[in-house]
Formats: structure tokens, C-alpha cells, sequence
């Protein structure tokens, strides 16, 4: 097989059995790989209604066809389980280093099995593959886990690994590589850390074999021309990061404000990418093969927010900035900091905080329940504190570490989270932003950005303008991204190229790397069987069409200041016609004719 | 009429942060930018082609909205109006 290696290790980590297994051609073409051939194994090896956090849980680390080539962007693999923060199919995907050193020593993918019964991590050297004690590392940070197991394997190894979030089974912990590079949504480090699994360190000498150099480099030419002609491989990203963002959002009156209670923040630009290169960017980083390099290695020196590491991302900065009601931004960098030293996700993190604050501002809490602490919109140090007592497994952080869902109903008031699904949204306003909301509203993971992302057409004006207003064609839009990502992360490619390449691209890549004539029209039609596959997975797991919803409050209750003051998210107008396109009946259920072209 | 102009990531290098401007009435945004553009060729230089044709994946925003929405370059200003202008950003 050219692009895939065509093996992968099969691992029980209760009996410390070690496989070395086949993927078919057939499998490989189907799915792909990545989320696509992650999904597939989990829904044809694990019952959907399994405890995520249980040994019968598996644990997936695949990375697809592209990853490890020298295709603009190649880096990326995704974790998949079934995600103990809501019970949906987890895919998580995450660049660096660590996709491209997995296939290098030889695989596609590890399946991870069952539970050890004692501390370990995996040293993968090519073909030799060992579990090894990891009692001295339990406990450490990210990058205390990193340094050491470098240290005691190969300084050139890559490192994906949990923290002492992880360990504690916070719902939202992510995976690690590279310090700084995060798996980090669905609480999949949670599932590693309930396998006693602290890291995955690979080294591979070897390399990915395409069937014919020069053709697959003049594609990689052709897609690098592209992405370097597009806005994602201009300045914009280099200079200022993902939070660049920040203010059109904000200027369009679609930035969540203190929990979703308002969609516009009248300080964001403090927050915003341009403050960040001018305060605390130190420089830009990229991942394996990266011609955009967004991310962020960045310093505080602010003594009260002190710190060195990477981000934050426009994401993480809107999670601890406007939706806490805070403009401080070594406080949001601080908060940062602290996640990736721990392994949380940045955004239920956040997400969990405001949620907190929104509680204790309508009296549902009180100091009596967080530790003395008063929450109130707007205080960063207390954000910080509550970031750090949940890292730490600490008092009312106890109970930030389920996530705002579960957390705001223990009080009785789960509609203060703003959650799809129990997934935490990400930092676009559904009110403002229409196709987006949908998005939110059937992504089958809950609220996520990164499996549609409308809002480069709604917001950004890539590849076409789209009035964000308008509901009418929306469901349509948003099928098209979730199937072209869906088959974008089975592929191993960054999401950022797709601003620069579309279906037809990514289908000549893919076919330059694996020799396969994949057309755009197959290519599309993975992303579909993708989609499709993990909306039956969490059929059986038992959600149904009940979930595809929005928080009330976005349907309900207007933005207040700002932009898009008035507006509310008009799901109802959209939610029938994306059964209907998707080829699902009236109670969101694939029909057998879908699923028969399909081939499920 | 007084309208506000803000400037966002290279943009600001160009023109600063902000700036209100006094302009006569029945103005569109079209030829406050043509203005603009008098004074801040860089600025010109960045969001048009030669033949004056806004480039692509620039948006401009009149009150929230993108001019696109609205009647692109021939869109009408009143009085204090907030403009902001992007280059072209991606990310997610």
C-alpha cells in the first residue's frame, strides 16, 4: 500500500499483549483513517453503551494516508473512544510531530485495550514496542512527563501523554504531544488515564512511500500554491494566531459574552491576536510540514500571571476572556499555561468557569460552594484560581472537573451550561451566526467548531459570503463541511488547509499519495459514511433527535448589546431540512436506502 | 456626520487603530474608501486590485453587517456609523 503503512498495533493493556495487525486495502479506502478508521473500529469493537471510563472502552490513536508526506499541513492524527464527558463517539485530532513519527515507526494506528492494572507508557521504536513502568512519571506535568520519557527512551522521540488531569479522570482531559499540541476535546486523556496509560512515545526511522515522488510532489506544489495564494497562508494567521479572530467575531456581534448572556464585548481587543503579538508573542510555531505556523509560543512576565509555554488560540482566549467577562489577557494566557501543563481542554474548561460565575451572579451558588471564592464576571484572578483548583483536584474545582453540565445540574440548573449535547459550544454566537448553530446543534460530538466550520463562508468570506442572518441554505452548507471534514481528518491533514483547498484538492492529494484514483465525488462520500457511522454509534448509545438542540437560551432569549442585538438562533427553521438532505427520517435516524449507498 | 473607521490586524499599521472622520452627508462607503485610499496608498494598495476591484476574502463591516449584504460599495453612510476593516484572516 502506498500513503498507508498498512499495519497497526493492537495492544491489551491488561495482559500487556502486543499485535501487530493488517488493515485491508478495502478497509483503508473506505474509511480511510484517522477518525474515519478510529470510528469504524470502535463501532464494529465496542458496544456504544459501554462506560467510557471502564476497561471496555477502547482507545484509538490513528492517523490517516497523508500524515507523515511532505503534503502542506500533514501532521494531524485524531484519538478515538467513546468520550466520558458526554457519552458521544470522540474524535480529537491534534498536529506536531507525533502522527508523522507514528507511521514512520511502522503504523497507521494503535488500538488500545483494556486496563493496566499498574502505571505504564508505551515506548515505540519501530518494531519494538514495549510497555514500561511509569509509577516515577505519575503525577507530572506535560512537559515534566515529556522531558523524562525522552529522556529514558530517545531525545528525538515524539510524546503524547496526559497530565495530572488525565490521571484524575477530569471529564474534559485531553491528550498531550509536544508539549504544546492538543487532542483536547471530549475528555479522551480521560479515557487514557482510566487505562493507566501516562504517554505514547514513538520513534521511527522509517518513511511513507507514495507510488510515484514527482507526480505526488507536483500535487504538493500545486495544493502548497494554493494555501500560500489564501488568506490562512498570508500574514494574517503568521503574525497573529488563530486570535486574530477575536474582533470580527466581536465587530459582528457574534462573540459570546459571560456565558452566552450577551454576543458582544466591548474590551475584546485586548484579548484579540493584535494585543497578543504586540504583549507576549515570542514567536510563531508550526507543526510537521506546516506552511502556516499559528501557533503561538508566547511569555508572560506579569508576576501575579507568570509564565512561559504556548497559545492561547483564538479559542482558549475566548473561552477565559469574554466568556468570563475578563479582558485580561496574561490572566487568559495564565489560564492557558495551566491547562496544557495539566491536560484539560481549554474550552469546557472556560466554558465551565463562566458557567460558574453565571450561577454565583444569580444567587443558584454561593461562597459556601466554592470554597469562599466570589465569582463574579469580569475577575481574572479568580478564573486563574478556579483553573487551578480544578488542575489540582481541589475542593469546588472537583466539581468543575465534570464539566458545566453535569456541574450546574448537581444545583439543580443544567440550563446555565452552554452545552450541545453536554459538549461545552465554542466562541461563535449561534444567534448572530445562523449556520453555526445547526452545526452546533448535530455535531455528533456536541458543541464543536471543528466539525463544520461555517463560519470561514458565514464570517470570514471564504471561499464565498454567506449573510450569517440567513437560515435558508444552511443545512446544506453544513452538510457539505461536516462531510468534507470528516474525511479531511481521516485524511491527516490540518483543517486550516481547507481555507485554501476544497474537496477536489484534497481528493488529488490523496490520490497522488495513495496511488488510488479517489475522485471528489468518493471523497465526499467517506466524509458522508463517516458522519453517518457516528450518528449510529451514538444512536446506540442512546441519544436520539431530542439532542440535536441549542441551549434555550440561544433560542430564547435575544442578544442584548451590540451588533446582532435582538437576534436569536432560528434552529427550527433549519433542523427538518438537514434530516431531510441528510437522508434521515423525521426522528434523525439514517434511513436503510442512506445507509445502503453509503455501504453500512 | 461623524463615522468611526477601525482598522484590524496589518491594517492598523497602515492607519492606526481607529479614527473618527467628518464627512458630508450622502456619502457611500465606496468613496470614503476611495478617500481613504487617497491618503493611505498602502491601505489602497492592500484592499484593491489596480483596476480598483476589492480583493478577495477582504470584509468590510457598516454597523456589524458586511457591505456585502448590504449594497456593497454603493452603500449609503449615516451618521455615526462604525466601520471596521479586515484583511483577509482565516483560523477557527
Amino acid at each position: 500500500m502506498y500513503g498507508w503503512i498498512g499495519r497497526y498495533l493492537r495492544i491489551d493493556l491488561g495482559s500487556g499483549t502486543v499485535r501487530k495487525e493488517v488493515i485491508t486495502p478495502d478497509l483503508a479506502r473506505k474509511y480511510l483513517g484517522g477518525r474515519g478508521l478510529g470510528t469504524h473500529f470502535m463501532m464494529t469493537e465496542v458496544d456504544p453503551k459501554v462506560d467510557p471510563l471502564s476497561p471496555q472502552n477502547k482507545l484509538i490513536f490513528a492517523a490517516g494516508p497523508l500524515c507523515g508526506t511532505n503534503a502542506p499541513s500533514a501532521s494531524h492524527y485524531d484519538v478515538i473512544s467513546k468520550g466520558p464527558l458526554n457519552g458521544t463517539i470522540a474524535a480529537s485530532s491534534s498536529g506536531g510531530l507525533f502522527g508523522p513519527m507514528l507511521k514512520y515507526a511502522g503504523y497507521d494506528m494503535i488500538i488500545l485495550e483494556g486496563k493496566s492494572a499498574k502505571p505504564v507508557y508505551l515506548w515505540i521504536c519501530d518494531d519494538v514496542v514495549e510497555i514500561r513502568d511509569a509509577a516515577e512519571i505519575w503525577g507530572k506535568t506535560v512537559p515534566e512527563t515529556t522531558e523524562a520519557i525522552r529522556s529514558a527512551t530517545d531525545e528525538e522521540a515524539s510524546v503524547a501523554c496526559i497530565g495530572p488531569a488525565g490521571e484524575r479522570l477530569v471529564l474534559f482531559a485531553n491528550v498531550m504531544n509536544e508539549c504544546g499540541r492538543a487532542a483536547g476535546r471530549s475528555g479522551v486523556g480521560a479515557v487514557m488515564g482510566s487505562k493507566n496509560l501516562k504517554a505514547i512515545a514513538v520513534r521511527g526511522t522509517g518513511a511513507v512511500r507514495v507510488p510515484d515522488p514527482k507526480a505526488f510532489r507536483e500535487a504538493v506544489v500545486k495544493a502548497s500554491a494554493k494555501i500560500k495564494a489564501n488568506s490562512v497562508g498570508g500574514k494574517g494567521l503568521k503574525n497573529y494566531g488563530t486570535d486574530v479572530l477575536v474582533n470580527i467575531l466581536n465587530e459582528l456581534g457574534g462573540l459570546p459574552t459571560r456565558n452566552f448572556l450577551d454576543g458582544y464585548f466591548p474590551t475584546a481587543d485586548k484579548v484579540g491576536g493584535e494585543s497578543l503579538a504586540k504583549q507576549l508573542l515570542i514567536r510563531p510555531r508550526g507543526c510537521y510540514a506546516c506552511i502556516i505556523s499559528c501557533g503561538r509560543a508566547t511569555k508572560v512576565t506579569n508576576p501575579k500571571f507568570a509564565g512561559q509555554g504556548e497559545g492561547p488560540e483564538y479559542e482558549t482566549a475566548w473561552a477565559f476572556g469574554p466568556d468570563c467577562g475578563i479582558d485580561d489577557l496574561d490572566a487568559v494566557t495564565k489560564a492557558n499555561y495551566i491547562c496544557n501543563d495539566y491536560g484539560m481542554d481549554t474550552i469546557t474548561m472556560g466554558s465551565s468557569v463562566a458557567c460558574a460565575m453565571n450561577l454565583f451572579e444569580n444567587g443558584v451558588i454561593t461562597t459556601k460552594d466554592t470554597d469562599g471564592i466570589a465569582l463574579n464576571f469580569g475577575d481574572a484572578e479568580a478564573m486563574v484560581e478556579l483553573v487551578r483548583k480544578t488542575a489540582e483536584g481541589e475542593g469546588f474545582g472537583k466539581k468543575l472537573a465534570l464539566g458545566s453540565y453535569r456541574m450546574a445540574e448537581s444545583y439543580g440548573h443544567p440550563e446555565y451550561s452552554m452545552t450541545c449535547k453536554k459538549q461545552e459550544m465554542p466562541a461563535y454566537d449561534p444567534r448572530a451566526i445562523q449556520g453555526i448553530g445547526l452545526n452546533f446543534a448535530t455535531g455528533n460530538r456536541g458543541g464543536c467548531h471543528v466539525r463544520g466550520y461555517t463560519i470561514s463562508p458565514e464570517v470570514l468570506g471564504q471561499p464565498v459570503k454567506l449573510d450569517p442572518r440567513v437560515t435558508e441554505g444552511k443545512p446544506a452548507l453544513d452538510i457539505t463541511f461536516q462531510d468534507l471534514t470528516a474525511a479531511l481528518d481521516s485524511s491527516g491533514m490540518c483543517l486550516f488547509t481547507t481555507f485554501g483547498l476544497g474537496a477536489e484538492d484534497l481528493a488529488e492529494l490523496l490520490s497522488a499519495a495513495t496511488g488510488l484514483n479517489i475522485t471528489t465525488e468518493e471523497f465526499m462520500k467517506i466524509g458522508a459514511r463517516i458522519w453517518n457511522l457516528e450518528r449510529l454509534f451514538n444512536l446506540k448509545a442512546g441519544l436520539s433527535a431530542l439532542d440535536d438542540k441549542l441551549p434555550e437560551r440561544l433560542t430564547k432569549e435575544p442578544i442584548l448589546t451590540g451588533p446582532s442585538k435582538g437576534l436569536v438562533n432560528r434552529i427550527d427553521e433549519m433542523l427538518p431540512e438537514y434530516y431531510k438532505l441528510r437522508g434521515w427520517d423525521s426522528a434523525g435516524i439514517p434511513t436503510k436506502n442512506t445507509l445502503a449507498d453509503l455501504g453500512l | 456626520m461623524k463615522i468611526t473607521v477601525r482598522a484590524f490586524a496589518d491594517y492598523r499599521e497602515f492607519i492606526g487603530k481607529e479614527m473618527e472622520l467628518i464627512v458630508p452627508e450622502e456619502k457611500t462607503i465606496g468613496e470614503l474608501l476611495a478617500e481613504l485610499g487617497d491618503r493611505y496608498p498602502k491601505l489602497r494598495s492592500e484592499m484593491f486590485t489596480p483596476t480598483g476591484e476589492l480583493k478577495d476574502f477582504i470584509n468590510i463591516f457598516i454597523n456589524g453587517r458586511n457591505i456585502a449584504f448590504l449594497k456593497d460599495m454603493a452603500t449609503p453612510l449615516t451618521d455615526g456609523d462604525i466601520i471596521a476593516l479586515f484583511p483577509p484572516v482565516a483560523g477557527g
